[in-house]
């Protein structure tokens, strides 16, 4: 099992969110979070900005279902430009309903 | 070895888990304010005059893999909940205490319901407290 964490453009955040649900992977954690990426952040005009607002999206999937995800988001997160973001996936070795208590 | 408990609890259970883990001599976590969605995709705020026709469980599984939510917006049925306000705990324990403490969330969060939230286990690989730069088991 593995935890696929997206952090992509706050106004891509509902393509993504309706490509991933579209695909079957309706559940996620979101989170709005800041950052700053390679290019240290914004420089527009004398104004430099090195916290950027961003999306955060958590994701727990079986292992094979991991590429699909990484595919969707990819393709649903893109822009072109500095900024679109990034993927990290981490493993997870438990994970547990609450309300049943069932373990996967 | 340590683990990393990553638990998506309601807003209002918060409190009851941190005296949870209090009386298992856990006091250090994160909190961070989340928002969620299960395998339902969201929630649906039904009126009681417009009630969600019976077969829209049915409907939108086989036509268009559509969510509760999202069906009752493309059908403005009733106002559809995309996100629902979660909050997620971050605990560090070794491996050992993993199980109690597990199990402890569980009961403490279950009401029944959906909505109740996720428990993630991951492994860490290496932690340092800053301030005595102490590693590993002594630093959490």
């Amino acid at each position: 099992m593995k935890m696929v964490r997206a952090i992509v453009r706050p106004e891509k955040e509902n393509d993504v969110v309706l490509a991933l649900e579209a695909k079957g992977f309706p559940a996620m954690t979101k989170t709005h979070v800041f950052g700053r990426g390679r290019q240290k952040g914004l420089k527009v005009g004398p104004i430099h900005y090195d916290e950027l607002p961003k999306v955060m999206l958590m994701i727990v999937a079986e292992d094979p279902e991991v590429p699909v995800i990484i595919e969707v988001i990819k393709n649903s997160a893109y822009v072109g430009y500095e900024g679109d973001g990034k993927i990290f996936v981490s493993p997870v070795t438990e994970s547990y309903t609450i309300r049943t208590g069932e373990k996967v | 070895m340590l683990v990393e408990i990553t638990a998506i609890i309601r807003r209002d259970k918060v409190a009851p888990t941190m005296r949870g883990l209090d009386a298992m001599g856990l006091g250090a976590m994160t909190i961070t304010t989340v928002s969620g969605r299960g395998r339902q995709g969201g929630n649906v705020m039904t009126d009681l005059d417009r009630e969600i026709p019976a077969e829209y469980d049915s409907v939108s599984k086989i036509t268009r893999n559509l969510t509760p939510a999202s069906f009752a917006l493309v059908h403005s049925l009733t106002r559809p909940v995309f996100w629902i306000p979660k909050r997620m705990l971050q605990i560090v324990v070794s491996s050992g205490m993993k199980d109690e403490v597990v199990d402890m969330i569980m009961s403490v969060n279950r009401t029944g319901w959906m909505g109740d939230g996720k428990i993630f286990i991951s492994p860490i690989e290496d932690s340092l407290r800053i301030r005595t730069g102490e590693r590993g088991l002594e630093s959490v």
